[in-house]
Protein backbone atom coordinates (compact mmCIF):
# COMPACT_ATOMS: atom_id res chain seq x y z
CA UNK A 1 0.00 0.00 0.00
CA UNK A 2 1.51 3.71 -0.85
CA UNK A 3 1.73 6.00 1.79
CA UNK A 4 -0.81 9.07 2.11
CA UNK A 5 0.58 11.84 2.24
CA UNK A 6 -0.72 14.12 5.12
CA UNK A 7 1.30 16.92 5.80
CA UNK A 8 3.93 18.55 3.69
CA UNK A 9 5.88 21.55 4.19
CA UNK A 10 7.31 23.09 1.00
CA UNK A 11 10.71 25.19 1.03
CA UNK A 12 9.55 27.01 4.44
CA UNK A 13 11.64 29.92 6.05
CA UNK A 14 10.74 31.57 9.07
CA UNK A 15 12.58 33.91 11.44
CA UNK A 16 11.26 35.95 15.01
CA UNK A 17 13.83 38.70 14.11
CA UNK A 18 15.80 39.51 10.89
CA UNK A 19 18.45 36.59 11.03
CA UNK A 20 16.92 33.10 9.23
CA UNK A 21 15.51 31.25 11.91
CA UNK A 22 14.41 28.51 9.99
CA UNK A 23 15.39 28.34 6.03
CA UNK A 24 13.51 26.64 3.29
CA UNK A 25 12.97 23.52 5.37
CA UNK A 26 11.22 20.46 3.51
CA UNK A 27 9.20 17.31 5.42
CA UNK A 28 6.51 15.08 3.88
CA UNK A 29 4.24 13.47 6.85
CA UNK A 30 2.49 10.13 5.91
CA UNK A 31 -0.63 8.64 7.23
CA UNK A 32 0.04 6.07 10.07
CA UNK A 33 3.63 7.02 10.61
CA UNK A 34 4.64 7.89 14.44
CA UNK A 35 7.40 10.16 13.78
CA UNK A 36 10.03 12.34 16.29
CA UNK A 37 11.49 15.30 15.75
CA UNK A 38 15.17 15.66 17.82
CA UNK A 39 17.46 18.28 18.49
CA UNK A 40 19.39 20.75 20.88
CA UNK A 41 17.45 23.56 22.74
CA UNK A 42 16.69 25.98 20.37
CA UNK A 43 17.01 24.25 17.19
CA UNK A 44 13.40 25.44 16.04
CA UNK A 45 11.75 22.51 16.67
CA UNK A 46 8.44 24.06 18.72
CA UNK A 47 8.65 26.53 16.05
CA UNK A 48 8.64 23.79 13.12
CA UNK A 49 5.90 22.34 15.15
CA UNK A 50 3.63 25.93 15.52
CA UNK A 51 4.44 26.41 11.81
CA UNK A 52 3.38 22.72 10.72
CA UNK A 53 0.18 23.07 12.94
CA UNK A 54 -0.20 26.42 11.19
CA UNK A 55 -0.43 28.77 14.49
CA UNK A 56 3.04 30.63 12.84
CA UNK A 57 2.79 32.11 9.26
CA UNK A 58 5.86 31.38 7.53
CA UNK A 59 7.54 34.22 5.74
CA UNK A 60 8.00 32.02 2.85
CA UNK A 61 7.10 28.45 1.35
CA UNK A 62 3.49 26.48 2.39
CA UNK A 63 2.56 24.31 4.31
CA UNK A 64 0.08 22.19 2.80
CA UNK A 65 -2.69 19.91 4.61
CA UNK A 66 -4.54 17.00 2.30
CA UNK A 67 -3.30 18.71 -0.56
CA UNK A 68 -4.75 22.13 0.32
CA UNK A 69 -3.17 25.45 2.08
CA UNK A 70 -3.41 25.01 5.89
CA UNK A 71 -3.94 28.75 6.18
CA UNK A 72 -6.95 28.34 3.96
CA UNK A 73 -8.91 26.00 6.12
CA UNK A 74 -11.72 27.60 8.72
CA UNK A 75 -10.15 27.30 12.05
CA UNK A 76 -12.58 24.60 12.68
CA UNK A 77 -12.45 22.58 9.52
CA UNK A 78 -8.50 22.56 10.65
CA UNK A 79 -9.19 21.32 13.57
CA UNK A 80 -10.96 18.45 12.62
CA UNK A 81 -7.73 17.20 10.37
CA UNK A 82 -5.07 18.44 12.89
CA UNK A 83 -4.72 19.20 16.54
CA UNK A 84 -1.72 20.68 18.62
CA UNK A 85 -0.61 20.13 22.09
CA UNK A 86 1.82 23.03 23.45
CA UNK A 87 4.92 21.98 25.82
CA UNK A 88 3.27 23.75 28.55
CA UNK A 89 -0.35 22.82 29.82
CA UNK A 90 -2.33 25.48 31.46
CA UNK A 91 -4.22 23.91 34.33
CA UNK A 92 -4.18 27.01 36.44
CA UNK A 93 -8.27 26.80 35.99
CA UNK A 94 -9.97 23.79 38.13
CA UNK A 95 -12.02 22.28 35.05
CA UNK A 96 -12.94 18.60 35.77
CA UNK A 97 -11.40 15.80 33.83
CA UNK A 98 -14.92 15.72 31.74
CA UNK A 99 -15.01 18.64 30.46
CA UNK A 100 -11.49 19.49 29.05
CA UNK A 101 -12.34 16.17 27.01
CA UNK A 102 -15.21 17.19 25.93
CA UNK A 103 -13.92 20.61 24.43
CA UNK A 104 -12.80 17.88 21.17
CA UNK A 105 -16.40 18.49 20.06
CA UNK A 106 -15.76 22.50 19.91
CA UNK A 107 -14.90 22.48 16.02
CA UNK A 108 -17.98 20.11 15.50
CA UNK A 109 -22.12 20.69 14.82
CA UNK A 110 -22.80 17.10 15.01
CA UNK A 111 -20.57 15.27 17.35
CA UNK A 112 -18.20 12.69 16.06
CA UNK A 113 -18.70 8.95 16.75
CA UNK A 114 -15.93 8.59 19.73
CA UNK A 115 -17.84 9.60 23.13
CA UNK A 116 -15.94 10.84 26.34
CA UNK A 117 -16.51 7.97 27.82
CA UNK A 118 -14.21 5.65 25.07
CA UNK A 119 -11.61 8.16 24.87
CA UNK A 120 -10.82 8.39 28.52
CA UNK A 121 -10.90 4.38 28.56
CA UNK A 122 -8.44 4.95 25.73
CA UNK A 123 -6.09 6.99 27.70
CA UNK A 124 -6.76 4.76 30.64
CA UNK A 125 -8.66 7.64 32.77
CA UNK A 126 -11.98 6.60 32.87
CA UNK A 127 -12.32 6.27 36.44
CA UNK A 128 -10.97 9.98 37.08
CA UNK A 129 -13.93 11.40 34.71
CA UNK A 130 -15.35 13.50 37.59
CA UNK A 131 -11.85 14.93 39.17
CA UNK A 132 -10.43 18.22 38.51
CA UNK A 133 -7.62 18.50 36.54
CA UNK A 134 -5.16 19.89 39.11
CA UNK A 135 -5.92 17.02 40.97
CA UNK A 136 -4.21 14.85 38.58
CA UNK A 137 -0.32 13.58 38.30
CA UNK A 138 1.33 15.61 35.52
CA UNK A 139 1.32 12.21 33.34
CA UNK A 140 -2.50 12.14 33.88
CA UNK A 141 -2.57 15.71 33.12
CA UNK A 142 -1.33 14.81 29.26
CA UNK A 143 -3.17 11.52 29.03
CA UNK A 144 -6.22 13.90 29.59
CA UNK A 145 -5.67 16.55 26.87
CA UNK A 146 -4.44 13.21 24.44
CA UNK A 147 -7.84 11.99 25.00
CA UNK A 148 -9.33 15.37 24.07
CA UNK A 149 -7.10 15.28 20.86
CA UNK A 150 -9.01 12.09 20.19
CA UNK A 151 -12.36 13.64 20.74
CA UNK A 152 -11.35 16.07 18.27
CA UNK A 153 -10.80 13.23 16.07
CA UNK A 154 -8.14 15.11 14.16
CA UNK A 155 -5.69 12.85 11.51
CA UNK A 156 -2.37 14.27 12.41
CA UNK A 157 -1.32 14.64 16.26
CA UNK A 158 1.52 16.88 16.90
CA UNK A 159 3.06 17.14 20.58
CA UNK A 160 5.81 19.36 21.96
CA UNK A 161 7.39 17.58 24.20
CA UNK A 162 4.89 15.35 25.48
CA UNK A 163 7.46 13.87 28.29
CA UNK A 164 8.99 16.85 29.33
CA UNK A 165 8.94 16.37 33.07
CA UNK A 166 7.70 13.26 33.25
CA UNK A 167 9.40 10.17 35.31
CA UNK A 168 10.52 7.54 33.04
CA UNK A 169 8.20 5.12 34.02
CA UNK A 170 5.49 7.96 32.91
CA UNK A 171 7.67 8.57 29.54
CA UNK A 172 7.24 4.86 28.50
CA UNK A 173 3.58 4.88 29.39
CA UNK A 174 2.98 7.65 27.26
CA UNK A 175 4.68 6.27 24.59
CA UNK A 176 3.19 2.80 24.53
CA UNK A 177 -0.39 4.25 24.69
CA UNK A 178 0.50 6.86 21.56
CA UNK A 179 1.81 3.77 19.46
CA UNK A 180 -0.73 1.75 20.33
CA UNK A 181 -3.29 4.65 19.28
CA UNK A 182 -1.44 5.38 16.28
CA UNK A 183 -2.47 1.71 14.94
CA UNK A 184 -5.71 1.46 16.16
CA UNK A 185 -6.85 4.70 14.61
CA UNK A 186 -4.31 5.09 11.68
CA UNK A 187 -3.54 8.39 12.61
CA UNK A 188 -0.28 10.33 12.26
CA UNK A 189 2.20 11.57 15.32
CA UNK A 190 5.10 13.80 15.23
CA UNK A 191 6.00 14.99 18.67
CA UNK A 192 9.34 16.64 20.17
CA UNK A 193 11.32 14.60 22.52
CA UNK A 194 14.57 14.95 23.99
CA UNK A 195 15.16 11.19 25.39
CA UNK A 196 18.17 9.46 22.67
CA UNK A 197 17.03 6.15 24.33
CA UNK A 198 13.13 6.53 23.57
CA UNK A 199 13.66 7.79 20.10
CA UNK A 200 14.53 4.38 19.40
CA UNK A 201 11.16 3.10 19.67
CA UNK A 202 9.84 5.66 16.67
CA UNK A 203 9.09 4.56 12.79
CA UNK A 204 11.08 7.53 12.00
CA UNK A 205 13.46 9.83 13.78
CA UNK A 206 13.56 13.69 12.44
CA UNK A 207 17.12 15.46 13.16
CA UNK A 208 17.05 19.27 13.53
CA UNK A 209 19.92 21.30 14.40
CA UNK A 210 20.09 25.54 13.75
CA UNK A 211 16.26 25.21 11.50
CA UNK A 212 17.56 22.65 9.12
CA UNK A 213 16.85 19.26 8.92
CA UNK A 214 20.14 17.08 9.76
CA UNK A 215 18.59 13.44 9.70
CA UNK A 216 15.60 12.23 8.84
CA UNK A 217 14.45 8.30 8.45
CA UNK A 218 14.51 4.92 10.21
CA UNK A 219 16.17 5.35 13.62
CA UNK A 220 18.62 3.10 13.31
CA UNK A 221 19.88 4.67 10.15
CA UNK A 222 19.44 8.08 11.24
CA UNK A 223 20.73 8.19 15.13
CA UNK A 224 24.82 7.35 14.15
CA UNK A 225 27.56 8.37 16.06
CA UNK A 226 28.42 10.94 13.50
CA UNK A 227 24.88 11.99 13.08
CA UNK A 228 24.90 12.69 17.23
CA UNK A 229 28.10 13.91 17.79
CA UNK A 230 27.52 16.99 15.00
CA UNK A 231 24.08 17.77 16.20
CA UNK A 232 24.95 17.45 20.29
CA UNK A 233 28.37 18.21 20.22
CA UNK A 234 29.24 15.71 22.74
CA UNK A 235 30.97 12.23 22.70
CA UNK A 236 27.56 9.27 21.56
CA UNK A 237 28.28 5.85 21.74
CA UNK A 238 25.75 4.00 20.08
CA UNK A 239 25.62 0.49 21.27
CA UNK A 240 24.31 -3.01 19.74
CA UNK A 241 23.94 -5.51 21.42
CA UNK A 242 23.80 -9.48 20.40
CA UNK A 243 19.83 -9.50 20.87
CA UNK A 244 19.33 -7.26 18.45
CA UNK A 245 18.83 -4.27 20.58
CA UNK A 246 20.42 -0.81 20.30
CA UNK A 247 21.17 2.01 23.34
CA UNK A 248 23.05 4.92 23.08
CA UNK A 249 25.62 6.34 25.47
CA UNK A 250 26.89 9.64 26.07
CA UNK A 251 29.89 10.88 29.12
CA UNK B 1 -26.58 19.76 38.34
CA UNK B 2 -29.69 20.78 36.44
CA UNK B 3 -32.18 20.33 39.49
CA UNK B 4 -29.76 22.77 40.92
CA UNK B 5 -29.61 25.16 38.21
CA UNK B 6 -33.23 25.33 37.79
CA UNK B 7 -33.61 26.05 41.19
CA UNK B 8 -31.53 28.43 41.68
CA UNK B 9 -33.05 30.27 38.28
CA UNK B 10 -36.52 29.70 39.92
CA UNK B 11 -35.31 31.34 43.61
CA UNK B 12 -33.96 34.25 41.39
CA UNK B 13 -37.11 35.56 39.25
CA UNK B 14 -39.22 34.75 42.25
CA UNK B 15 -37.12 37.50 44.62
CA UNK B 16 -37.61 40.13 41.26
CA UNK B 17 -41.03 39.75 41.61
CA UNK B 18 -41.83 39.78 44.96
CA UNK B 19 -39.65 43.01 45.37
CA UNK B 20 -42.14 44.49 43.19
CA UNK B 21 -44.79 43.76 46.00
CA UNK B 22 -42.46 44.66 49.18
CA UNK B 23 -41.38 48.09 50.97
CA UNK B 24 -42.05 50.20 52.86
CA UNK B 25 -45.62 50.29 51.72
CA UNK B 26 -46.36 46.07 50.98
CA UNK B 27 -48.86 46.38 47.63
CA UNK B 28 -51.25 42.56 47.43
CA UNK B 29 -51.02 41.90 43.82
CA UNK B 30 -54.41 40.63 44.09
CA UNK B 31 -56.72 43.32 45.35
CA UNK B 32 -54.65 46.50 44.19
CA UNK B 33 -55.94 50.47 44.54
CA UNK B 34 -55.12 53.47 41.98
CA UNK B 35 -52.69 54.25 44.09
CA UNK B 36 -50.73 50.91 44.82
CA UNK B 37 -50.98 50.46 40.60
CA UNK B 38 -49.41 54.02 40.39
CA UNK B 39 -46.56 53.27 42.98
CA UNK B 40 -46.14 49.83 40.96
CA UNK B 41 -45.56 51.25 37.35
CA UNK B 42 -43.61 54.37 37.94
CA UNK B 43 -41.78 53.38 40.91
CA UNK B 44 -41.53 49.97 41.94
CA UNK B 45 -41.15 48.50 38.62
CA UNK B 46 -39.02 50.90 36.79
CA UNK B 47 -36.81 50.33 39.45
CA UNK B 48 -37.00 46.70 39.49
CA UNK B 49 -36.19 46.43 35.77
CA UNK B 50 -32.77 48.99 36.47
CA UNK B 51 -31.60 47.04 39.33
CA UNK B 52 -32.23 44.02 37.53
CA UNK B 53 -30.63 45.35 34.32
CA UNK B 54 -27.60 46.23 36.36
CA UNK B 55 -27.29 43.14 37.91
CA UNK B 56 -27.80 41.08 34.94
CA UNK B 57 -25.17 43.11 33.30
CA UNK B 58 -22.20 42.93 36.15
CA UNK B 59 -22.88 39.21 36.87
CA UNK B 60 -22.41 38.34 32.91
CA UNK B 61 -19.33 40.90 32.59
CA UNK B 62 -17.43 39.93 35.39
CA UNK B 63 -17.67 36.27 34.85
CA UNK B 64 -16.55 37.06 30.77
CA UNK B 65 -13.53 39.19 32.11
CA UNK B 66 -11.94 36.64 34.89
CA UNK B 67 -12.02 34.24 31.85
CA UNK B 68 -10.38 36.27 29.27
CA UNK B 69 -8.13 38.38 31.91
CA UNK B 70 -7.74 34.72 33.19
CA UNK B 71 -7.82 36.94 36.67
CA UNK B 72 -10.17 35.66 39.63
CA UNK B 73 -9.57 39.22 40.87
CA UNK B 74 -11.41 40.80 37.86
CA UNK B 75 -14.67 42.69 38.20
CA UNK B 76 -16.21 45.08 35.87
CA UNK B 77 -14.78 48.13 36.65
CA UNK B 78 -11.24 46.89 36.04
CA UNK B 79 -11.09 48.27 32.86
CA UNK B 80 -11.11 52.10 33.48
CA UNK B 81 -14.64 52.01 31.98
CA UNK B 82 -16.51 53.08 34.83
CA UNK B 83 -14.16 55.63 35.22
CA UNK B 84 -14.65 57.08 32.37
CA UNK B 85 -17.86 56.69 32.58
CA UNK B 86 -17.68 58.27 35.88
CA UNK B 87 -15.40 61.10 34.84
CA UNK B 88 -18.40 62.39 32.26
CA UNK B 89 -21.08 61.47 34.53
CA UNK B 90 -19.28 64.03 37.45
CA UNK B 91 -18.33 66.72 34.34
CA UNK B 92 -22.14 66.58 33.79
CA UNK B 93 -23.44 67.08 37.30
CA UNK B 94 -21.10 69.78 38.03
CA UNK B 95 -21.92 71.25 34.74
CA UNK B 96 -25.34 71.05 35.78
CA UNK B 97 -26.72 68.90 33.06
CA UNK B 98 -29.80 67.15 34.09
CA UNK B 99 -31.05 63.21 34.38
CA UNK B 100 -33.71 63.61 31.66
CA UNK B 101 -33.95 63.86 28.40
CA UNK B 102 -31.86 62.79 25.54
CA UNK B 103 -28.38 64.99 26.49
CA UNK B 104 -28.16 63.88 30.13
CA UNK B 105 -26.16 62.16 33.04
CA UNK B 106 -26.62 58.35 32.09
CA UNK B 107 -25.89 59.60 27.84
CA UNK B 108 -22.46 61.30 28.84
CA UNK B 109 -21.61 58.07 30.89
CA UNK B 110 -22.11 55.82 28.65
CA UNK B 111 -20.68 58.26 25.51
CA UNK B 112 -17.54 57.71 28.34
CA UNK B 113 -17.71 54.28 29.03
CA UNK B 114 -17.61 53.47 25.28
CA UNK B 115 -14.77 55.92 24.22
CA UNK B 116 -12.87 54.63 27.54
CA UNK B 117 -13.00 50.92 26.16
CA UNK B 118 -12.38 51.65 22.87
CA UNK B 119 -8.96 53.43 24.02
CA UNK B 120 -8.01 50.27 26.45
CA UNK B 121 -8.74 48.30 23.39
CA UNK B 122 -6.77 49.68 20.61
CA UNK B 123 -3.44 50.19 23.82
CA UNK B 124 -4.47 46.35 24.46
CA UNK B 125 -3.77 45.74 20.31
CA UNK B 126 -0.59 45.39 18.95
CA UNK B 127 1.09 43.52 16.49
CA UNK B 128 -2.24 41.25 15.61
CA UNK B 129 -2.78 39.98 19.20
CA UNK B 130 -4.85 41.38 21.86
CA UNK B 131 -2.76 40.72 24.68
CA UNK B 132 -4.96 40.11 28.39
CA UNK B 133 -2.04 41.08 30.25
CA UNK B 134 -1.89 44.31 28.14
CA UNK B 135 -5.26 45.37 28.45
CA UNK B 136 -5.29 44.50 32.35
CA UNK B 137 -2.82 46.69 32.80
CA UNK B 138 -4.17 49.86 30.34
CA UNK B 139 -7.53 49.47 32.03
CA UNK B 140 -5.84 49.57 35.28
CA UNK B 141 -3.64 52.90 34.29
CA UNK B 142 -6.85 54.37 32.68
CA UNK B 143 -8.78 54.06 35.75
CA UNK B 144 -6.33 55.55 37.78
CA UNK B 145 -5.93 58.33 35.50
CA UNK B 146 -9.86 59.12 35.54
CA UNK B 147 -10.31 58.90 39.29
CA UNK B 148 -7.71 61.51 39.61
CA UNK B 149 -9.30 63.24 37.05
CA UNK B 150 -12.84 63.06 39.11
CA UNK B 151 -10.64 63.68 42.62
CA UNK B 152 -9.63 66.93 41.02
CA UNK B 153 -13.35 68.09 39.81
CA UNK B 154 -14.71 67.27 42.94
CA UNK B 155 -11.85 69.30 44.92
CA UNK B 156 -12.92 72.21 43.49
CA UNK B 157 -16.67 72.28 42.87
CA UNK B 158 -19.58 73.02 45.05
CA UNK B 159 -21.33 71.46 47.75
CA UNK B 160 -24.31 70.48 45.92
CA UNK B 161 -22.39 69.27 43.37
CA UNK B 162 -20.43 67.41 45.27
CA UNK B 163 -22.92 65.40 46.82
CA UNK B 164 -24.61 64.30 43.59
CA UNK B 165 -21.62 63.07 42.21
CA UNK B 166 -20.89 61.41 45.13
CA UNK B 167 -24.34 59.45 45.37
CA UNK B 168 -24.16 58.95 41.34
CA UNK B 169 -20.33 57.51 42.00
CA UNK B 170 -21.90 55.16 44.90
CA UNK B 171 -24.64 53.64 42.70
CA UNK B 172 -28.18 55.09 42.97
CA UNK B 173 -31.25 53.27 41.82
CA UNK B 174 -33.41 56.02 43.47
CA UNK B 175 -33.67 57.78 40.23
CA UNK B 176 -34.51 55.22 38.22
CA UNK B 177 -37.35 55.86 35.47
CA UNK B 178 -38.62 54.30 32.46
CA UNK B 179 -37.02 56.87 30.55
CA UNK B 180 -33.06 55.24 29.74
CA UNK B 181 -34.87 51.41 30.56
CA UNK B 182 -34.65 50.83 26.94
CA UNK B 183 -31.77 51.95 26.20
CA UNK B 184 -30.15 49.80 28.48
CA UNK B 185 -32.44 47.29 27.94
CA UNK B 186 -31.29 47.20 23.94
CA UNK B 187 -27.41 47.56 24.90
CA UNK B 188 -27.54 44.86 27.62
CA UNK B 189 -29.41 42.51 25.90
CA UNK B 190 -27.12 42.48 22.48
CA UNK B 191 -24.21 42.25 25.03
CA UNK B 192 -25.26 39.42 27.09
CA UNK B 193 -26.42 37.34 23.34
CA UNK B 194 -22.80 38.31 21.95
CA UNK B 195 -21.41 36.47 24.31
CA UNK B 196 -23.95 33.34 25.06
CA UNK B 197 -22.69 33.30 20.89
CA UNK B 198 -18.70 33.30 22.39
CA UNK B 199 -19.29 30.94 25.43
CA UNK B 200 -17.42 27.91 24.18
CA UNK B 201 -14.63 30.17 22.72
CA UNK B 202 -14.13 31.78 26.35
CA UNK B 203 -14.08 27.87 27.28
CA UNK B 204 -11.29 27.10 25.16
CA UNK B 205 -9.78 30.44 26.15
CA UNK B 206 -9.15 28.90 29.96
CA UNK B 207 -6.96 26.46 28.45
CA UNK B 208 -4.78 29.12 27.13
CA UNK B 209 -4.31 30.26 23.64
CA UNK B 210 -2.69 27.57 21.84
CA UNK B 211 -5.37 25.08 22.97
CA UNK B 212 -8.17 27.30 21.81
CA UNK B 213 -6.38 28.06 18.91
CA UNK B 214 -6.29 23.94 18.56
CA UNK B 215 -9.69 23.35 19.37
CA UNK B 216 -10.22 25.80 16.30
CA UNK B 217 -11.06 29.37 17.78
CA UNK B 218 -8.89 32.20 16.93
CA UNK B 219 -7.68 33.60 20.54
CA UNK B 220 -7.68 37.49 19.77
CA UNK B 221 -10.68 37.58 17.58
CA UNK B 222 -12.56 35.73 20.67
CA UNK B 223 -11.17 37.73 23.44
CA UNK B 224 -11.76 41.37 21.35
CA UNK B 225 -15.78 40.50 20.63
CA UNK B 226 -16.17 38.98 24.08
CA UNK B 227 -14.45 42.68 25.83
CA UNK B 228 -16.81 44.11 23.00
CA UNK B 229 -19.49 42.83 24.65
CA UNK B 230 -18.44 43.76 28.48
CA UNK B 231 -17.64 47.17 27.12
CA UNK B 232 -21.74 47.14 25.80
CA UNK B 233 -23.33 45.73 29.07
CA UNK B 234 -20.69 47.67 31.30
CA UNK B 235 -21.29 51.02 29.95
CA UNK B 236 -25.03 50.33 30.05
CA UNK B 237 -25.22 49.27 33.68
CA UNK B 238 -22.73 52.39 34.94
CA UNK B 239 -24.84 54.89 32.64
CA UNK B 240 -28.22 53.26 34.74
CA UNK B 241 -27.02 53.15 38.41
CA UNK B 242 -23.70 54.39 38.58
CA UNK B 243 -21.19 51.60 39.85
CA UNK B 244 -21.93 48.75 42.31
CA UNK B 245 -19.53 46.81 43.89
CA UNK B 246 -19.62 43.24 44.44
CA UNK B 247 -21.87 41.63 42.50
CA UNK B 248 -19.71 41.39 39.19
CA UNK B 249 -16.68 40.38 41.47
CA UNK B 250 -18.08 38.00 43.33
CA UNK B 251 -20.94 36.92 41.86
CA UNK B 252 -19.51 34.59 39.00
CA UNK B 253 -17.11 32.64 42.23
CA UNK B 254 -20.49 32.26 43.57
CA UNK B 255 -21.77 30.42 41.07
CA UNK B 256 -19.05 28.59 39.61
CA UNK B 257 -18.63 27.14 42.96
CA UNK B 258 -22.62 26.18 42.79
CA UNK B 259 -22.36 24.67 39.16
CA UNK B 260 -18.83 24.60 37.66
CA UNK B 261 -16.68 26.75 35.15
CA UNK B 262 -18.75 25.75 32.14
CA UNK B 263 -19.14 29.64 30.65
CA UNK B 264 -22.29 28.31 28.70
CA UNK B 265 -23.73 27.92 32.08
CA UNK B 266 -21.84 30.10 34.45
CA UNK B 267 -22.54 33.24 32.24
CA UNK B 268 -26.38 33.27 32.19
CA UNK B 269 -26.70 32.20 35.53
CA UNK B 270 -24.30 34.94 37.17
CA UNK B 271 -25.97 37.05 34.70
CA UNK B 272 -29.39 35.96 36.59
CA UNK B 273 -28.56 35.83 40.05
CA UNK B 274 -26.78 38.89 40.16
CA UNK B 275 -29.72 40.74 38.62
CA UNK B 276 -31.65 39.13 41.29
CA UNK B 277 -29.01 40.00 44.27
CA UNK B 278 -29.49 43.39 43.44
CA UNK B 279 -33.04 43.66 43.17
CA UNK B 280 -33.07 41.90 47.03
CA UNK B 281 -30.65 44.90 48.07
CA UNK B 282 -32.38 47.02 46.49
CA UNK B 283 -35.29 46.31 48.28
CA UNK B 284 -33.49 46.06 51.66
CA UNK B 285 -31.76 49.28 51.40
CA UNK B 286 -34.98 51.33 50.45
CA UNK B 287 -37.05 48.78 53.28
CA UNK B 288 -34.92 49.06 56.14
CA UNK B 289 -34.94 52.04 57.10
CA UNK B 290 -37.68 54.16 54.98
CA UNK B 291 -37.93 56.64 54.39
CA UNK B 292 -34.06 57.04 54.35
CA UNK B 293 -32.66 54.69 51.47
CA UNK B 294 -29.15 53.23 51.79
CA UNK B 295 -27.12 52.55 48.33
CA UNK B 296 -27.86 49.00 47.08
CA UNK B 297 -24.05 48.71 46.74
CA UNK B 298 -23.22 48.46 50.15
CA UNK B 299 -26.22 45.98 50.55
CA UNK B 300 -25.14 43.64 47.97
CA UNK B 301 -21.67 43.45 49.87
CA UNK B 302 -22.63 43.20 53.13
CA UNK B 303 -24.94 40.54 52.12
CA UNK B 304 -22.84 38.85 49.74
CA UNK B 305 -19.25 38.54 51.15
CA UNK B 306 -20.32 36.29 54.61
CA UNK B 307 -21.68 34.34 51.95
CA UNK B 308 -18.79 34.07 49.60
CA UNK B 309 -16.03 34.09 52.46
CA UNK B 310 -18.45 30.76 53.86
CA UNK B 311 -18.07 28.90 50.66
CA UNK B 312 -14.82 30.08 50.18
CA UNK B 313 -14.07 27.98 53.23
CA UNK B 314 -16.28 25.09 52.73
CA UNK B 315 -14.92 24.27 49.24
CA UNK B 316 -11.87 22.43 48.27
CA UNK B 317 -11.45 23.47 44.69
CA UNK B 318 -11.57 27.23 44.23
CA UNK B 319 -12.43 28.35 40.82
CA UNK B 320 -11.30 31.35 38.62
Amino acid sequence: MNPVTTLELNKVSFSYNKSPFIEELSLILNNGEFVCIMGPNASGKSTLLKISAGMIKPLSGSIMLWGNNIHQYKGKDRAKLISYLPQMLDISIPLKVKDIVQMGFYPYDIPPELDIDKALDMVGLLDKKEMYINQLSGGEVRRVFFAMTLVQGAGIVLLDEPLANLDIKYQIEIIKLLRGIVKKRDITVLMAIHDLNLALQFDRVILIKDGKIIGDGKPENVLNEYNLQMIFDIDIKVLHYNNGKTSIRYD
Amino acid sequence: MKLRMVFIILISLAICISSLYIGPKIINPFSMEALDKDILLSIRLPRMLTAMLIGMALGASGAILQGILRNPLADPYILGISGGASLMAVIGIVFGVGYGGFFSIPFLAFIGAILTGTVVGIISYKRGIFWHTRLLLAGIGIGFLFSALVMLILGISTNEGLRRAMLWMFGELSMSDWNNIPYGFFFILIGLLISLSRSKGLNALMLGDELAWNLGFNPSKERIILFISVCLMVAASVSLGGTIGFVGLLMPHIIRMSIGTDNRFLIPLSSLVGGALLCFADLIGRTLFSPMELPAGIITALLGAPYFLYLLRKKDIIGG
